[in-house]
């Protein structure tokens, strides 16, 4: 994604179909928005909780998915305080060697961040993310993979090109996993043809981000869509 | 939710079933009409109407839905809810339909796409 073509993005997520979702460093949005010059992106972080049977467990040392704790998560925005390993292993029954016991809730928790740009050349918007353990370390992509919902891992894992890769990000220059977005115009399509055919508008982000959050366990609350748009709405909700 | 592929009961021919109020609540699950229909060039369900448990997920639904078109493991079902956004596969079909139906129903558009990639 070149410098260039990212004023692009300035328009698109200034639309109101993503200013309803994101809020300037406001708490209570969804998604943070946030600004330099004319580029920009939409950014969230969550704890994530992954159950454990996802997740194929790494027999060696240094898999990062090896579970030292397992709390609920308090909030969006806190870092849970890790347990220390020893004392949490004390209280629970052994599992196999070398593997992590089993936590309670048997889930893992990993720190998600998100960020959805937008891709010119797609003229889609696209979801970035890394995900890390809440003692800091990255999952690699095959961990990546098995956090995966199951609902959509299998389709991911058949399809010619990665769904899933790293990538440099566009504007931060750091590495990133991202959802291809190459495909974004085929599940989009039934849902701006009927808004068409019903003429209503339709928040094109957050009818994007509800397909493809949840492969990634950004689920979108129903309040979203819930709430009644505008009637006379003005701006126009496709991207440019 | 049980893990055998219960399916969901087809409804009566009658059109309107009597409404469910605490009164009439017991021990049995209650269960919600759910409507589907086909979107683009995906199959469409001989039977469209289904009375599906409240605590069943749309992953599930889903998985049903595939299952009884024979789509292939390549192919992904999508399902729309008001035609707007697609619920997560988490999500249980009660609360959609709480929040959702419309004359009794919770309608859902599905869509089969190689849409990843």
């Amino acid at each position: 994604m070149r410098r260039s073509s990212i004023s692009a993005v300035g328009s698109f997520f200034n639309s109101q179909s993503s200013s309803e979702m994101a809020g300037a460093g406001k708490q209570s949005s969804f998604l943070f928005w946030l600004q330099g010059s004319k580029e920009g992106y939409l950014r969230k972080t969550a704890l994530r909780s992954v159950p454990t049977d996802w997740i194929t467990t790494q027999k060696h040392e240094g898999s990062v998915l090896e579970c030292h704790c397992s709390l609920k998560s308090q909030g969006e925005d806190k870092l849970v305080a890790s347990v220390d390993p020893d004392f949490l292993r004390g209280d629970i029954e052994d599992e196999d060697d070398g593997i992590c016991t089993v936590c309670e809730g048997n889930s893992l928790v990993l720190q998600y961040e998100y960020h959805i740009l937008y891709s010119c050349s797609y003229s889609a918007p696209v979801l970035y993310f890394r995900a890390f353990t809440l003692g800091g370390k990255s999952l690699t992509l095959e961990e990546v993979w098995s956090s995966v919902h199951p609902h959509f891992r299998l389709h991911l894992q058949n399809c010619p090109l990665n769904a899933i890769t790293q990538q440099e990000h566009p504007l931060l220059g750091q590495p990133f996993f991202f959802l291809h977005p190459c495909r974004t115009e085929e599940f989009m399509r039934p849902m701006l043809q009927a808004a068409q055919e019903q003429c209503r508008p339709v928040n094109y982000v957050l009818s994007w981000l509800s397909v493809v959050g949840p492969v990634l366990g950004l689920d979108v609350p129903l309040k979203y869509s819930t709430q009644l748009l505008p009637e006379a709405s003005p701006s126009t909700m496709e991207p440019n | 939710m049980s893990e055998n592929a219960e399916s969901p009961t087809e409804t009566q021919k009658e059109e309107q079933q009597p409404p469910l109020d605490d009164s009439t609540a017991n021990e049995e699950k209650k269960k919600i009409d759910v409507l589907l229909k086909a979107v683009g060039d995906t199959p469409i369900m001989k039977t469209k109407k289904w009375a599906v448990d409240r605590g069943r997920t749309v992953q599930s639904l889903a998985q049903f839905i595939s299952r009884f078109l024979k789509l292939d493991d390549g192919e992904q079902l999508f399902i729309y809810v008001n035609q707007s956004f697609a619920p997560s596969p988490d999500q249980e079909v009660g609360v959609l339909f709480d929040c959702f139906s419309s004359d009794g129903k919770l309608v859902l558009h599905y869509c089969k796409s190689q849409a990843w990639g």
